[in-house]
C-alpha cells in the first residue's frame, strides 16, 4: 500500500508547492513579470524566520509575523527602486534585473550564513495525525495543505471584494485605463510585490519546516514555482493549487517507481511536457501572450 | 593609385588592419614573454569571451534569452571526460565529440523548447539544464555524483591550452562577425526590428532561430570541452550549474548587449574582477550582481553601447557596405 501513501503525500505536498508558487503567480499575472529572484526571496524569508525563531525561543507564529514585516519592506524597496524602473523597457531588462537580484541575494546569504544545510526545528514533523495500517498523514504535510487553502481563499476574497483588489485587477487588465481612472499603477505594482512577499514569507516558513535548505536552494523553488504557475495558468488561484498537486504527485510517483534519485527529475520532466503541450496552462482558456 | 591610398575610407581601413594585426600578434606571442599566471588568466578571458559571444548572439541578436547554456558546457566537458578517461582516446576527439553531441542535443530539445516563447523559453531552458544535472548525478555510466579526474589534461602545458583558447576566442568573434553579415544576419536584424513584418517578407523565423541556436550550442560545447581541459575535474552539479550562464549574462550586459565588442570588453572585466576577488568568491558574485543591475538601470546598452551612442564609432561594423 506504499503507492497510496505516496499519492496522499503527493497531494498534501502540492499545498507547499502551491504556496511557493502563489506569490510568483500574483506578480506574473499583474505585472507580466517573471521574477527570477522569487525562489531566493523565499529562502531569504526562511533564513529570517530561522533567526527570529531562535530570538523568540521557538515561537514560530511570532517569528513569521516579524519576517512578513521584513519581507514586505524588502519587496517594496526592490520593486520601487529597481524593478519599476525597467518594467516598461521591453522584455529582457526586467528579467535580467531580477536575475541580478537573485544572484546577489543568494550570495549575501552564503556570506552571512555559510553553505551549511539549515532546518527550522519543529515538533510537527514527527507527529502523525492519522495512523492506519495502510497509510498515515504527517502533521506537517497536513499543515502545508491547510495553510495553502486558507491563504488562497483569503487572497481570492481580497482580489474580489476590496478596493485594493479591484485596483490591482484593473491595473492588470488595462494599465492606461486604470491610470485614467486615477490608479497609481507603479504604486499598485509595489503593493502587489508586498502582498506577494507576505505569501512568500509564509511559504518560506513552511519550506524551512519541511526540508533542509542552503543559500542556493532558491533555484529549486523558483523552478517549482514557475512550473506550478505554468501548469495552473496565470492569475488563477484554484489552478495554482491544482498545479501544485500535479507537481507533488509527479515527484512522489517518480520516486516510487524509479527510486528517490529520480524524484526531482520526474517533477521537471512533467513540467517540460506540460510546458510543451499546453504552454497556456491546463485550466486557462486564454490565448498565450 | 596614390590618391586612392590617401582617400579617407582606405586610410581608416589601413589603420584598423594594422592595429588588429598588432593586437593579434601580441596575443600570439604572449607565452614567450609573460608568466604562467598571466597566461592562465588569458586562457579564461578567451574562453569566457567565446561563451559571451555565443550568449550575445542568442540574446542580443536573436531574442532567445536562454538561461540553459550550461547544458552545452556540461555536455562538452563530459564528452571530453568520457572519451579520454573511459576510452583512452585523444583529447582533440573528445572536444570535437563534445561539440557534435551539443549540436545533436540542441536539435532534440529545440522541438519542445521552441514552442515556448519569451519568459517561458528562458525558464524552459533552465529546467532542461537542471534535469541534466539531476540525471548525470544518478547516471552510473558517468560515475554519478563522483565525476571524473580528466588525467589526459595533466599532460598539456598551459601554453598548449592557451593557444587553443586563443583560437576559440578569436574564432568565435570571427564567426559572429561573418555570420551577421550573411543572409542570416540580415534576417536576424529584420526579426529584431519587427518579427511579423519580417515573416511577411519571407524570413523563416523558426529556421533562422534554430540555426543560430545550433551554432551557439556547438561553439559553447567546444568551449566547455576546453574549459574542462584547464579545470581537469568534472562533476555534474558544477558542470551544469547556472553559474556558467550567470557569467555569460554579466559579460554581455556589462560589455554591451547586441554589440560584438561588448562581450570582448565584458570578458576582460569579468575575469579581472573574478581573479582580483579570488579569495572571496561570495563577494565577487555580489559585486558582479550589483554592477549588472546598475548597468541595466543606468546604461542599458552596456559600456560599448553607451560609448558608441555618444561618440558614434564602430570597430567591428556588421553593416553592409
Amino acid at each position: 500500500m506504499q503507492i497510496i501513501q505516496s499519492l496522499l503525500n503527493g497531494i498534501l505536498l502540492g499545498g507547499l508547492y502551491a504556496m511557493v508558487a502563489l506569490g510568483m503567480s500574483l506578480v506574473f499575472g499583474i505585472m507580466k513579470l517573471t521574477n527570477i529572484a522569487h525562489g531566493d526571496l523565499i529562502i531569504v524569508a526562511t533564513y529570517i524566520c530561522m533567526v527570529m525563531a531562535v530570538q523568540f525561543s521557538g515561537n514560530l507564529l511570532l517569528a513569521v509575523l516579524i519576517t512578513i514585516c521584513f519581507m514586505m519592506l524588502i519587496g517594496f524597496l526592490l520593486q520601487t527602486f529597481l524593478i519599476n524602473k525597467v518594467l516598461d523597457k521591453g522584455p529582457e531588462p526586467p528579467l535580467l534585473v531580477t536575475f541580478g537580484i537573485s544572484i546577489t541575494l543568494s550570495n549575501i546569504l552564503l556570506l552571512v550564513f555559510g553553505a551549511d544545510a539549515r532546518y527550522i526545528p519543529n515538533t510537527l514533523k514527527t507527529i502523525n495525525i492519522v495512523n492506519t495500517e495502510h497509510f498515515s498523514i504527517s502533521a506537517i504535510y497536513l499543515l502545508n495543505f491547510i495553510v495553502a487553502i486558507v491563504v488562497i481563499c483569503t487572497l481570492h476574497y481580497i482580489m474580489k471584494n476590496t478596493f485594493f483588489g479591484r485596483s490591482i485587477r484593473a491595473t492588470a487588465d488595462d494599465v492606461t485605463t486604470a491610470e485614467l481612472m486615477g490608479v497609481n499603477t507603479k504604486r499598485i505594482y509595489s503593493y502587489t510585490m508586498c502582498l506577494a512577499m507576505v505569501i512568500s514569507s509564509i511559504a518560506g516558513l513552511l519550506v524551512g519546516m519541511n526540508y533542509t535548505y542552503y543559500p542556493s536552494t532558491g533555484t529549486e523553488y523558483l523552478i517549482y514555482a514557475f512550473g506550478v504557475v505554468v501548469i495552473g495558468g496565470m492569475g488563477n488561484q484554484m489552478g495554482i493549487l491544482l498545479g501544485g498537486i500535479i507537481l507533488g504527485i509527479a515527484q512522489l510517483m517518480g520516486a516510487y517507481f524509479f527510486g528517490t534519485g529520480y524524484q526531482l527529475l520526474a517533477g521537471y520532466l512533467v513540467l517540460l511536457i506540460i510546458l510543451t503541450i499546453r504552454p497556456q496552462g491546463i485550466l486557462s482558456k486564454a490565448t498565450r501572450r | 593609385m596614390i590618391q586612392l591610398l590617401a582617400s579617407k575610407p582606405f586610410k581608416i581601413l589601413n589603420i584598423k588592419i594594422i592595429v588588429l594585426i598588432l593586437i593579434i600578434s601580441i596575443f600570439l606571442t604572449l607565452p614567450l614573454w609573460s608568466s604562467e599566471y598571466i597566461i592562465s588568466v588569458f586562457v579564461l578571458i578567451f574562453l569566457y569571451m567565446s561563451l559571451g559571444q555565443m550568449w550575445n548572439l542568442l540574446a542580443g541578436y536573436t531574442g532567445l534569452v536562454s538561461l540553459g547554456q550550461q547544458i552545452f558546457i556540461g555536455l562538452g566537458g563530459y564528452s571530453l571526460a568520457v572519451i579520454t578517461v573511459l576510452y583512452q582516446l585523444p583529447i582533440a576527439l573528445g572536444i570535437i565529440v563534445g561539440g557534435v553531441i551539443s549540436i545533436l542535443f540542441a536539435l532534440i530539445i529545440s522541438q519542445p523548447i521552441f514552442k515556448m516563447r519569451g519568459d517561458y523559453f528562458t525558464i524552459g531552458t533552465w529546467i532542461v539544464a537542471e534535469c541534466l544535472a539531476v540525471f548525470f548525478s544518478v547516471w552510473t555510466y558517468v560515475r554519478g555524483g563522483l565525476g571524473f579526474n580528466i588525467i589526459a589534461a595533466y599532460k598539456l602545458s598551459t601554453t598548449d591550452i592557451y593557444y587553443m583558447a586563443v583560437a576559440m576566442g578569436l574564432g568565435s568573434i570571427a564567426l559572429v562577425y561573418f555570420l551577421l553579415r550573411t543572409k542570416i544576419g540580415l534576417a536576424l536584424m529584420a526579426m529584431r526590428d519587427n518579427e511579423s513584418a519580417a515573416e511577411t517578407l519571407g524570413v523563416e523565423l523558426y529556421k533562422t532561430k534554430l540555426k543560430v541556436f545550433l551554432i551557439a550550442a556547438f561553439v559553447t560545447g567546444l568551449t566547455g570541452g576546453l574549459l574542462y581541459l584547464s579545470i581537469a575535474y568534472i562533476q555534474p552539479r558544477a558542470s551544469f550549474s547556472i553559474t556558467w550562464t550567470v557569467a555569460m549574462v554579466f559579460i554581455v550586459i556589462i560589455g554591451g548587449i547586441g554589440t560584438i565588442e561588448g562581450p570582448i570588453l565584458g570578458a576582460f572585466f569579468f575575469i579581472l574582477i573574478k581573479q582580483y576577488l579570488y579569495n572571496y568568491p561570495g563577494i565577487s558574485m555580489i559585486i558582479l550582481g550589483t554592477v549588472a543591475i546598475l548597468t541595466i538601470l543606468i546604461a542599458p546598452k552596456g559600456i560599448v553601447g553607451t560609448l558608441q551612442e555618444r561618440y558614434g564609432f564602430e570597430i567591428l561594423s556588421i553593416r553592409r557596405r
